[in-house]
């Protein structure tokens, strides 16, 4: 025999050689929040209460997250099928076609980069907050300057710039660069370190917000802002310029695309499904515990705030937040939204900081797993040859794609430029779609699933797939996870002062990121077929074991 | 750019390795053939799976752990039951508590049991081989160090199987080398020579092949240091050595292997062993691979392998389905 048997729990074992995957359910889990950063959720209360008047987020944060639950149970077909690194554009392209798998894999590769360029500048707009709270924490008024002199605005060639925020947010990527270059597993536990920093600044907020009475908070307002009236004055103010207050169901509904938004990213430990050990129960494991755990805080965190601040203050406030009637009442930064509200409360220097550090943290987090997903699209176009395959180089030492890292933060230091020179936001106006799409491709490769590959997923023994009253248990996930992406789309689309306006600029860079894909296919194809033997299409046949 | 011409294949040989047991990756082999268009099929070694799972038999129902979860299901569904278990790459054996309990204390007995599991398989892949592939297509199969010996004599005897193990065989333009024997490894296997011995054998198989011929090396060793032999490094509990706060990796390739490849000059070098270490690297003229394994995830990596009919080498492709 090969080594020698030996007993253990429920199983003998040989001893011998190999193991490749790594990751577990804690560092999925942690890919998994991370790519959502639980904070965020503050800054998408303000801007849902921003953009909709009437709102209430508890039904729109359960309904959200159950269209992310059926989407959950459609994806899990598809990497149990397909368990491998490289998310749609290996579903796609795959089952659909390879054409219609670029198309997609390049747009997430061009999307996700961009994604990690606007958290970079979401992370460095919120350093003069940052410091700020770190002033008020240690009573320093150099931070406090700091954070101003940072913020400080230029003419950079056509648009307004902040030169210290572009510089720190090319920091904050530079940093994420270097990080994502060790081992998945080890930056997974990093990212878990960050989302267990946010849970505590949401737990200690939390806290604030439970062991305060409304009263409590109507006075540290009025303390914070040096006028006892401050928060009657912000309701009143809102009343005067006829602002409906109060809760709307048909409202309530509108916001629910907005939040789906908010969890996007639950499922993503599904890009990095060619690292996850059994990929099927980790991958569902991982986002039933991320989605739960997103569902408990967030609606906790949100009850506790309607309860101590009360939801016609906080509606008032988003509304009128930006005015110069606000500016006169109180300087309580609207837009901080929950965060601005646990530093009014807070007391003690020690929960200043955690309040002040959140965001920056949850971007850092946010960024570590977003370059672990793009690289592993970069990868997987580059194993099938539609990019040089120099990008599906892996790095001996760590079992990281090395230059696919260096691609995307380079690509994301490009778009962090740009951006402060250029006007770019008409370009990238529609990003809201764009989620929205790549979440409908996902769903719409799961109905495919069972009819165009069933024997990816042929029960064991068996030539046939699951079914439910005859139609294929994969279709039928993968139907209802299409109606509620195709909801989220039409919303998304039929209210474009919420979610992006639409412009040639921004609608000529959708087409644009999308149809490149296809071209690139054809061009690597015709390319590789004129000085080798081997068609690429062959890299994308997923075999049958039957 | 677009209107070169390709040159020419004459053989295209698809390369898998390691699949350890799983049935699902063997099936999958087989039906590579058809879907890379490919004349023949390597399997190079490490073909054996790693756990038997104890089926207990009490009252007309049979229970297991199978991936650390309890399982119980009537008598009547041994056969699903057993068909399951084998997919995950386990072997399965069923008996009463008594049976089992004297199995867990007697490793030689364990041994056996396995043994005759591993043969029982490979026996019936070597028929499902031989229901499924086309008469065109030739199918070798080479045993690798976590293999027993026992299953070389059953590869031998498959009628649709050819296992050249130790030998040179012609395959279209190229010559075929095969040696399923490695270097020490902290476990132990069967195949196991020090560096200078697995040289000699190396030199051994490749002596009686005539000058000029276009040879192919499927040894399942990589060669030492060539990129496909990363490994992380193990201490005496079979543990990864941390370095500087991360795991140590070594190459832990044959120094054996990479001399003869440099000796020989064989066009291409189909190698395994190292699951992790996917690769292609060229040592002097050798195009070196290793597609690396992903058996648990019922993942079959392989690669597709281009020949002209001069058998020099024209191009590889890496393979997951």
């Amino acid at each position: 025999m090969a080594g020698k048997a030996t007993s253990g729990q429920g199983l003998f074992t040989r001893q011998s050689s190999g193991l490749v995957r790594e990751l577990g359910v804690p560092a999925a889990t942690g890919i998994a929040l991370a790519s959502v950063a639980v904070v965020n959720t503050f800054i998408n209360f303000y801007s849902g209460l921003f953009n909709f008047t009437k709102v209430d987020m508890v039904l729109p944060l359960l309904l959200a997250a159950g269209i992310w639950l059926v989407a959950m149970f459609a994806y899990r077909y598809l990497l149990r099928a397909i368990p491998r690194a490289g998310g749609e554009y290996i579903y796609m392209s795959r089952i659909i076609s390879p054409a219609v798998g670029t198309m997609i894999g390049i747009a997430t590769a061009v999307g996700f980069s961009y994604t990690l360029s606007a958290n970079a500048n979401f992370a460095a707009n919120y350093v003069p907050f940052a410091l700020n709270s770190l002033g008020a924490a240690f009573n320093s008024s150099a931070l406090m300057s700091a954070a101003t002199s940072i913020s400080g605005t230029t003419t950079c060639v056509t648009v307004t710039c902040s030169p210290g925020l572009v510089i720190c947010a090319v920091g904050m990527l530079v940093i994420v660069g270097l990080a994502s270059v060790f081992s998945l597993r080890r930056i997974a536990q990093v990212i878990l370190a960050l989302v267990i920093f946010q849970v505590v600044a949401f737990v200690v907020l939390g806290f604030l917000l439970a062991t305060h009475s409304h009263q409590d908070f109507v006075n540290a307002l009025g303390s914070y802002s040096g006028k006892s009236t401050a928060y009657n004055d912000v309701i009143a103010l809102a009343q005067k310029n006829g602002i409906p207050l109060g809760v709307d169901i048909g409202a309530s509904l509108l916001v629910v695309p907005f939040m789906v938004l908010n969890y996007n990213g639950v499922l993503y430990s599904y890009y990095v499904g060619g690292e996850l050990k059994r990929p099927g129960s980790t991958y569902i494991w991982a986002s039933i515990i991320s989605l739960g755990l997103l569902i408990v805080v967030w609606v906790g965190v949100w009850l506790l705030m309607r309860n101590t601040i009360g939801l016609d203050f906080m509606q008032a406030q988003a509304q009128v937040g930006g005015t110069s009637d606000y500016s006169g009442i109180t300087n309580l930064q609207a837009n901080a939204g929950g965060l601005g509200y646990g530093l009014v409360l807070s007391g003690d220097p020690i929960s200043k900081i955690l309040i002040g550090l959140a965001v920056p943290a949850a971007e850092i987090a946010v960024d570590l797993a977003f370059v672990a997903v793009v690289t592993r699209v970069i990868f997987a176009l580059a194993f099938d040859r539609m990019l040089p395959i120099g990008l599906a180089k892996i790095s001996e030492r760590n079992a990281s794609p090395v230059n696919a890292i260096i691609l995307a933060v380079i690509v994301a230091i490009g778009f962090t430029i740009a951006g402060s020179i250029l006007n770019i936001a008409n370009i990238s106006a529609n990003l809201a779609l764009f989620f929205a799409l790549v979440l409908l491709c996902g769903s719409l490769a799961a109905i495919a699933l069972p009819f165009r590959r069933p024997e990816l997923i042929y029960k064991p023994g068996t030539t046939d797939v699951d079914r439910i009253a005859g139609i294929p248990t994969a279709a039928i996930w993968g139907g209802a996870s299409t109606v509620l992406a195709l909801f989220t789309v039409g919303v998304i689309i039929a209210k474009p002062n919420v979610f992006g306006a639409f412009s040639i600029a921004s609608i000529g860079s959708l087409i644009v990121i999308f149809f490149s894909g296809p071209i690139i296919y054809v061009i690597a194809r015709r390319m590789r077929l004129s000085s080798s033997s081997i068609d690429i299409r062959l890299a994308m046949r997923e075999l049958p074991p039957e | 750019m677009f209107h070169g011409r390709p040159p020419k294949r004459a053989l295209r040989i698809y390369f898998a390795t390691d699949i350890h047991g799983s049935d699902r990756c063997f099936r999958k082999f087989l039906a590579a053939a058809e879907h890379y268009e490919a004349d023949a099929l390597v399997l190079g070694g490490d073909i054996a799976g790693k756990g038997l799972v104890p089926v207990r038999s009490r009252n007309g129902t049979l229970t297991a752990k199978v991936r650390g979860e309890a399982v119980a299901v009537p008598h009547a569904d041994e056969e699903r039951l057993r068909a399951e278990i084998n997919q995950l790459g386990f072997y399965s054996v069923v008996g009463d508590d008594g049976e089992m309990d004297r199995l867990e204390g007697d490793k030689a007995a364990i041994d056996a049991v396995f043994e005759g599991a591993i043969v029982e398989q490979i026996q019936g892949w070597c028929k499902l081989a031989e229901e499924r592939l086309k008469p065109a297509v030739r199918c070798i199969i080479t045993p690798g160090n976590d293999d027993p010996k026992a299953i070389d004599a059953v590869l031998k005897a498959a009628p649709r199987i050819e296992s050249p193990e130790g030998e040179l065989c012609e395959v279209g333009p190229v010559l075929l080398a095969s040696c399923g024997d490695v270097t020490p490894t902290p476990w132990n296997t069967e195949r196991e020579y020090p560096e200078e011995e697995l040289e000699r054998r190396l030199d051994k198989i490749l002596a009686p092949a005539p000058a000029g011929a276009r040879l192919v090396v499927n040894f399942h060793n990589p060669p030492y240091g060539s990129g496909l032999d990363f490994a992380a490094e193990l201490d005496d509990r079979l543990l990864p050595v941390i370095r500087g706060g991360r795991p140590s990796i070594i190459p832990v390739g044959s120094k054996a292997v990479r001399e003869v490849v440099k000796r020989h000059r064989p066009v291409v070098g189909l190698h395994g062993h190292i699951h992790e270490s996917k690769g292609a690297q060229k040592i002097g003229s050798t195009m070196c691979l290793n597609p690396g394994s992903d058996y648990a995830a019922d993942v079959l990596r392989g690669v597709i392998v281009d020949f002209a009919d001069d058998g020099s080498y024209l191009d590889f492709l890496f393979t997951a389905g």
